[in-house]
């Protein structure tokens, strides 16, 4: 807040100030503000400071959409099952004949458990048929040059079509009798 | 049923190439329609066949078994609903059962939803009064699908105000398989789910119309359908939190409106003082921690009410700067000193256990072993999404997108209700049914959206062709079409191919539903159905041959001690009092019970003539090899006993930490009462080819003590295949 020792400054609205109750006018209707003019800043003289006031502004739409998208991964891969289960990165299965451990990816035997990494990598491909159709969208709009269109509509058309049959096959993997 | 046609302008082309193609027909020159009615009825056609699709795609279990109640809480429902048909309103409101948690009992009308009782009395009432003479039992089990088809109605209405007409129709087809949302609903399934998400959804349905519309009506109806959730189901505390949540969001991003003030606060109002008609919800929408985020967020819109009017009145913009800092932080800090007041002095009532194990969801792990051990209450694995989403996991993310592309009040709330209840379907398996609409609702908007760009692409390229051909000049329209005439070909085969693979992608889709209904969510659960060694089906319908047997072997005032899995099967079909049963209000009288089970048969014996046990009923899946019996749930009883009763420990029952129940077993496992009672005589049982007598097929070891003597009970009844076995607690011993 503006000391009362200083010349009287020009107005400005976004003026540096450490009471966040403070006005910019001469005449403040601000009860806090004459409050503190008089109690303790009667005697004390407050130093001369470049404080700025860090100005908060909503993101935009695009920030918000992929924070959006990481967060929906994160859900789809059950990262919830994973903090409260616990379960392995990955599964290990000792072969009968030779001894040695060989992985397993796929928990097998019930549809509601997972490891880790078999998680991230269905929600990644949930998440890479999304981000098909919408990049399918954007090759349809208008404003752009062909050849991006054209990219766009190849790497939306491909990303859909490998989604989808990486997410049947992983389903199929996972529970041998699907579709049977 | 009739859908109102919103007056919109079709394109000329189709309407041209529509009315080409009717004047082809010779016989059709009778029956020209024009292009809206054209519409009109295949919007109308189309809307018949998904209300006829959903109610028959839930039929599975009543065309293979019969018309019966599944699972266990429908059959307490079945009970209610039963005696409110017998005795009337007053009785059931009024009704306090001694039949359950003896020797407390239950005082029924303040502890239960009413919504779906009343409902499906009504219902009743109805066609009795059209002089239909059917029974209550068809009446249950044909209300969830019967709401279902309604649901996709309103899931209708929704699209169409939300994105358009085309999106309604595809949400109401996918909601209408959708296995997440047959899970709960299919025939036979009487839950108040079945009736709680028809009424969530238009709840807010009728509170997105509102704040388009801002009329008072709309915000009355939609008041009147919160009173309905409330009603119906525990989860209105979703609604009560997510609708203020979506207040706040408009209100942070600068889209308050006078709309929004009147559909707000009429709703709030209305509503709460409607939901406080329910006896069971009585005075929580002004004391519970969970219902304070709607008054605070109510008392945070007059504040912006009255700004708003006072920067009508001042006309000085700095003044009124100054005036709205004031007044913000003003009430924010009042809002926060009375909202401390309160939960300090324990006016407001903190969050409860099972909301608050969905914001941390860790917390029920540790500290609330009954609401940790429902399979029900477990976390999302991805391939539980993926079975009851398939694609519309892909599309979820895309209508998020259109969604953010043309944002507007409605696309914010269906935003926000598809994120808040995707979150709390990863942290509970059971809510992936809440999440169900919104995910359809937003998939649709993608496929919508999708499909209209292509056929826009496809039509464009023969309105190109036409105009081409007729017109021929160099208009600036065909000047601008010229960098399409190139590619024309490419481009509108293109196009057609993604239509047709879009084409093949839903038609996967309603194969993996309708599969995944067959096989999956259409087992009553009180019949189990298995592969013979031939490939014949066998069914084994041991739950209902025991709860008969109960009802007609033993003395009406028999008392009957079980898990509390099978309470409200046991009184509903068995028709005797039970000492614990599904509601789990009782923690410690669970707790005593898991005791019982977990100890000697001397100090079960104590326990059990404290509490005039007659019977005992344990289930057990040795000789079937069926998986969820009592000895695979006994890890459970004893958490929960030693919960409260510290004599019980669980590592007394785990050999090296592993629960076994072979000869590696601890000797208090061998001998305590659950053991006894599961195995007895099971020692002389050869269950498989090949394995010596008394191989348990369901843990598949040899158990551990064959020779089982018991000294304080007796067998009563075992059934055909041993699955439920029933057993006569002696009286005392006479004195010399």
């Amino acid at each position: 807040m503006r000391p009362k020792s200083d010349n009287p400054q020009p107005l400005t609205t976004g003026d540096s100030s450490t009471s966040s109750l403070s006005s910019g006018t001469t005449t403040s209707i601000d009860p806090i503000y004459h409050i503190l003019n008089i109690l303790p800043f009667s005697f004390l003289r407050p130093p001369r400071l470049r404080l700025k006031l860090p100005s908060l502004s909503l993101p935009s739409p695009n920030l918000v959409f992929a924070f959006v998208l990481l967060t929906y991964f994160m859900v789809v891969s059950g990262i919830v099952y994973d903090v409260i289960v616990e379960p392995p990165g990955i599964g290990s299965m000792q072969d009968p004949y030779t001894g040695s451990v060989r992985p397993v990816v796929f928990m097998s035997g019930r549809v509601n458990g997972q490891y880790i990494i078999e998680g991230l990598s269905s929600g990644f491909m949930f998440l890479l048929g999304g981000i098909g159709i919408i990049l399918l969208d954007l090759a349809l709009d208008r404003n752009r040059p062909r050849s991006v269109k054209s990219s766009y509509a190849a790497a939306g058309i491909s990303s859909v079509v490998l989604a989808y049959v990486m997410s049947m096959l992983f389903v199929r993997i996972k529970i041998p009798a699907y579709l049977r | 049923m009739a859908a109102s046609s919103k007056p919109g302008s079709p394109p000329s082309s189709s309407s041209s190439m529509a009315q080409d193609l009717f004047n082809n027909f010779s016989f059709s020159k009778t029956l020209k329609l024009k292009t809206k009615q054209q519409e009109l009825l295949i919007r109308v056609t189309v809307l018949t066949l998904i209300y006829i699709l959903a109610f028959i795609t839930r039929l599975f279990s009543v065309l293979r078994y019969e018309s019966m109640i599944h699972e266990f809480d429908p059959y307490f429902n079945y009970r209610t609903t039963l005696y409110l048909t017998k005795n009337g309103f007053a009785e059931f409101w009024n009704w306090f059962d001694s039949e359950s948690w003896y020797p407390l009992g239950r005082i029924i009308g303040g502890t239960l939803y009413p919504g779906l009782m009343l409902t499906a009395a009504a219902l009743y009432s109805v066609l009795r009064f059209l002089r239909f003479a059917v029974h209550i039992r068809e009446v249950c089990v044909l209300t969830a699908p019967f709401f279902a088809s309604n649901t996709t109605l309103v899931a209708y209405f929704f699209g169409k105000e939300i994105w358009d007409s085309g999106a309604g129709i595809v949400a109401a087809a996918l909601i209408a398989i959708c296995p997440g949302y047959i899970s709960r609903s299919v025939a036979g399934s009487y839950d108040n789910e079945g009736v709680a998400i028809f009424a969530l959804l238009l709840t807010f349905y009728l509170f997105v119309k509102a704040v388009n519309t801002g009329s008072l009506a709309w915000a009355l109806a939609s008041a009147f359908g919160y009173f309905y959730m409330v009603s119906a189901w525990g989860g209105y505390v979703f609604i009560i939190n997510l609708v203020p949540l979506y207040v706040l969001v408009l209100l942070v991003t600068g889209r308050y409106s006078l709309r929004l003030y009147v559909a707000y606060n009429c709703m709030y109002v209305v509503g709460m003082l409607l939901a406080m008609q329910i006896r069971f919800v009585g005075f929580q929408h002004v004391q519970s921690g969970e219902h304070m985020a709607a008054m605070g967020v109510f008392f945070l819109l007059q504040v912006f009410f009255f700004l708003d009017w006072v920067r009508h009145l001042l006309s000085d913009t700095k003044l009124f700067q100054a005036f709205l800092r004031i007044t913000v932080t003003g009430a924010v800090s009042v809002g926060a000193i009375a909202l401390g007041v309160g939960t300090a002095s324990g006016y407001i009532s903190p969050w409860t256990g099972r909301f608050y194990s969905l914001l941390d969801p860790t917390y029920a792990k540790d500290h609330i072993p009954i609401i940790a051990s429902v399979s029900e209450h477990q976390p999302t694995a991805w391939s539980s999404f993926m079975f009851d989403f398939h694609i519309l996991l892909f599309l979820f993310p895309a209508g998020l997108y259109f969604c953010f592309k043309r944002l507007s009040d409605a696309t914010i709330f269906i935003v926000m209700y598809g994120l808040t209840s995707m979150y709390f379907a990863g942290v509970m398996v059971r809510l992936i049914l809440v999440a169900t609409p919104a995910v359809c609702l937003i998939s649709a908007i993608a496929v919508s959206a999708t499909v209209k760009n292509l056929t826009r692409l496809v039509r464009s390229q023969s309105q190109a062709v036409q105009s081409g051909s007729s017109k021929g000049a160099s208009t600036a329209k065909s000047s601008s079409k010229g960098v399409i005439d190139n590619s024309q070909p490419f481009q509108r085969n293109g196009a057609i191919a993604l239509l047709l693979g879009a084409f093949y992608l839903l038609t996967r889709y309603a194969i993996h539903c309708t599969w995944v209904t067959s096989e999956a969510y259409s087992s009553p659960s009180i019949v189990l159905a298995a592969r013979g060694a031939n490939g014949n089906r066998v069914i084994f319908d041991d739950y209902r041959e025991a709860y008969f047997w109960l009802r007609q072997n033993t003395p009406p005032d028999a008392k009957v001690m079980s898990w509390w899995d099978y309470g409200y099967q046991i009184t509903a079909m068995g028709n005797r009092t039970v000492i614990v049963d599904n509601n789990t209000w009782n923690n410690t009288h669970i707790a005593t019970v898991g005791r019982a089970m977990s100890s000697y048969e001397d100090e079960a014996y104590e326990i059990m003539r404290s509490l005039d046990v007659d019977y005992v009923l344990v289930v057990f899946g040795g000789v079937t090899g069926y998986s969820s019996d009592d000895i695979n749930k006994f890890l459970w009883m004893v958490r929960i006993g030693g919960g409260v009763f510290p004599v019980i420990k669980e590592p007394d029952y785990l050999a090296n930490g592993e629960y076994r129940v072979d000869k590696g077993a601890t000797p208090k496992m061998l001998n305590c009462l659950m053991y006894k009672l599961s195995y007895y005589r099971f020692g002389e049982l050869t269950t498989e080819y090949g394995k010596p007598p008394g191989f348990d097929r369901a843990r598949g070891v040899e158990i551990g003590n064959k020779d089982i003597k018991l000294e304080y009970l007796e067998e009563a009844f075992t059934t055909q295949n041993w699955i439920v076995r029933i057993y006569k607690v002696k009286p005392p011993k006479n004195r010399w």
